[in-house]
């Protein structure tokens, strides 16, 4: 098995790099002609300037205050009516050693800090009729709900603080084919991008205590190396829409195995590993008179020793009122084969709660809201009150104060140390 | 003699209302395009007369309730890339869809309430809406000029299924071009929001208010829509105003 593994990740490499080097290639090309022909040329982006503040340490974690900068951009060529070339990139700074102090440009984005610089994203995008493919680094969503997407598996996330995430592109081939209400989405993803773990050294990692009085290590982190597969068929029917969903790949979120190395001193060595993982999964979206009603429910299955095989299903309701958005919802899980001992899974995690958002818009510039999250056997709480006003034609600003509470044992009490207020400002160009 | 006279009066009445009805009918008929394209630019001023604007392309293929629409915002940058696609059905409630670039995910959404502000200007989601004739009834108040044109003054009041936020409205029709020249909509005695046309030209045949002023009578605040680079019965691939679309995010 280890050995398959290896030989796998080794082949996976070469197969990534020439697939990169084709797509930077057609990319090149792309530009070129554009640029010949002078096509029509779309950017935008921002700056922000992320601020956060806690009020208590965390154990391994003594940084009241962390500062994050980030510059976005993303822009769009059109080549010609069928053709665009879609980019983007970023650029980031902060004060708590998140990213990566190395001035390369990144293009697979799955290090344990964040690149100082990276290829959001880089892709091909060429639709004829009903038919659109696109090739490249691209971000590809699945799922209706909005609290919780099982369905959503070729979108691996930045976790490095877990309450305020971002997605990852990822690099692969994606065909869709629309024909009045139907649309089959086929997904081929040969080079794989993991979600983006806390740091062990930072307080979103939440090791127990006893795990603190060894010497952490990370192994080298050994990336699966076949393609991920998936395929989605999204039915929009009268007053309703469905969606059929299959994937065959990775979990982007790990499973840890833990070992001890007693020499030369006493250190507990973690291995990230990407289980096999394959989903069933289904969607769907039925607006009512007084609510619209969402749906999403996968099950996993795992060749793994390592990982679960489990269901995991959200349901919820919206309403509009007014200037009021009212969001609220339970995600539940029922294991069918439990073997995980060590993993990091925000979305399991997030399994047997009710959660819940109101937003309401003061005006054209303001809004408020509150949201939550409540574990059914009240051993973890999320809360968070949040207020945005934009200023001018470019900037917003945004202050948030987030609540964790709950016990140790539970995904969100784990993180009771963490509370915090965040201070946001965004420019946007 | 009295039963006579009612008689002779309901007719009169029934009479003035197919009178009303066939104005707001032949208004709509007038307006009809098979598409219409345009560059909308808002300028919402709010109770203490701040201004902030947005801007939005807007292409809508079909009409009368059987119509597909895509709105995209091209400003301010915050909004940029945002996008709307509404699927129209006659018979049934519009599918409704929002791309916001950040998530890159469109987004099944349903305005359960028509009183909800379009993305936070003054008009609200019905005030948008595609006005189906047969979802209210209509009597004829009389004459009366806006800026110095003779226009028909109608009252139009929603029927119950219409689930309308207005008790009813006014809408004043010009006598010349069949355009709508005011609409005055009520809560229960008061106005509760007033839209004023102007600037009314003749595009591709069509007579259009190319501005449109709408004033919240209640927060004080008012919202203006200017349309610029309009035609109509311009050539949209139904491909554009599909989910696939909204993801390419032109």
């Amino acid at each position: 098995m280890t050995f398959r593994f290896r030989r796998s990740c080794s082949r996976s490499r070469r197969c990534g790099a020439s697939v990169e080097a084709v797509l930077r290639a057609l990319a090149g090309l792309a530009w070129l002609s554009a640029a010949a022909s002078g096509q029509a040329f779309s950017q935008r982006g921002f700056v922000e300037f992320r601020n956060f503040a806690y009020p208590q340490t965390a154990p391994g974690d003594s940084g009241r205050l962390v500062s994050e900068q980030l510059l976005r951009w993303e822009a769009t060529l059109r080549l010609n009516s069928w053709l665009q070339l879609n980019a983007g990139a970023d650029a980031r700074f902060d004060s708590h050693r998140q990213f990566e102090r190395a001035w390369r440009l990144d293009w697979a984005d799955r290090r344990k800090q964040r690149p100082a610089l990276s290829v959001r994203r880089l892709s091909l995008l060429a639709h004829r009729g009903g038919f659109t493919f696109e090739g490249g680094r691209q971000f590809i969503r699945w799922g209706k709900t909005d609290i919780l997407n099982p369905t959503d598996r070729f979108a691996p996330k930045d976790f490095l603080n877990v309450l305020t995430t971002d997605f990852l592109g990822v690099t692969a081939l994606r065909a869709t084919w629309e024909r009045g209400g139907e649309t089959l989405d086929v997904v081929v993803q040969p080079v794989f991008t993991p979600s983006r773990t806390p740091l062990l050294n930072q307080r979103w990692a939440a090791l127990p205590e006893e795990a603190r009085q060894f010497t952490l290590l990370e192994a080298p982190v050994r990336y699966p190396g076949r393609a991920a597969t998936g395929a989605r068929w999204n039915h929009v029917g009268d007053g309703y829409e469905l969606s059929l969903s299959f994937y065959d790949g990775y979990n982007h979120l790990p499973v840890y195995s833990a070992r001890l190395a007693p020499l030369p001193a006493p250190a507990v060595v973690f291995e990230r590993i990407h289980p096999q993982m394959r989903m069933y999964g289904a969607d769907a979206a039925v607006p009512t008179r007084w609510l619209t009603l969402k749906g999403e429910a996968a099950y996993f299955t795992s060749n793994s020793p390592l990982a679960d095989n489990y269901v995991l299903y959200v349901i919820q309701a919206e309403r509009q009122r007014g200037e009021w958005l009212f969001v609220g919802g339970y995600a539940g899980e029922a294991v069918t084969e439990r073997r995980v001992q060590i993993d990091f899974a925000p979305d399991r995690g997030l399994a047997k709660t009710f959660l819940g958002r109101a937003s309401y818009n003061i005006d054209t510039n303001r809004s408020v809201a509150v949201e939550g999250a409540v574990r059914q056997n009240g051993n973890g709480f999320y809360g968070k009150f949040e207020y945005t006003q934009a200023v001018g034609t470019h900037w917003r600003v945004t202050l948030a104060a987030n609540l964790l509470r709950g016990s140790a044992e539970d995904f969100l009490g784990q993180y009771r140390r963490n509370s915090n207020l965040m201070v946001v400002l965004r420019y946007s160009f | 003699m009295s039963r006579l006279l009612a008689a002779v009066l309901s007719c009169a009445a029934w009479a003035q209302a197919q009178d009303a009805r066939a104005i707001i009918e032949e208004s709509q008929r007038r307006a009809r395009s098979g598409s219409q394209r345009y560059e909308g630019t808002l300028e919402v001023i709010d109770a203490r007369r701040k201004v902030s604007t947005k801007r939005w392309v807007y292409e809508r293929l079909g009409s009368a309730g059987n119509s597909k629409a895509v709105l995209r915002f091209t400003a301010p940058p915050e909004v940029k890339g945002v996008a709307l696609l509404i699927h129209n059905y006659p018979d049934r409630a519009s599918d409704q869809w929002m791309w916001t670039p950040a998530v890159q995910r469109e987004r099944r959404i349903a305005f359960q309430d028509r009183r909800t502000r379009f993305f936070g200007t003054d008009f609200t989601f019905e005030d948008l809406e595609e006005r189906d004739v047969d979802r209210s009834t209509y009597r004829m108040l009389g004459e009366e000029a806006i800026a110095g044109e003779p226009c028909w003054k109608i009252e139009s009041t929603p029927r119950p299924e219409a689930r309308s936020q207005y008790t009813r409205l006014y809408v004043w029709i010009r006598k010349a071009d069949y355009v709508a020249a005011q609409i005055d909509g009520y809560g229960r005695d008061k106005v509760v929001r007033r839209i004023r046309y102007s600037d009314i030209q003749n595009v591709q045949k069509i007579w259009t208010a190319r501005r449109i002023e709408v004033e919240d009578m209640t927060r004080n605040s008012r919202t203006v829509l200017k349309l610029e680079k309009l035609e109509y019965d311009v050539s949209l691939p139904a491909e554009l105003f599909t989910l696939q679309a909204l993801r390419r995010e032109r």
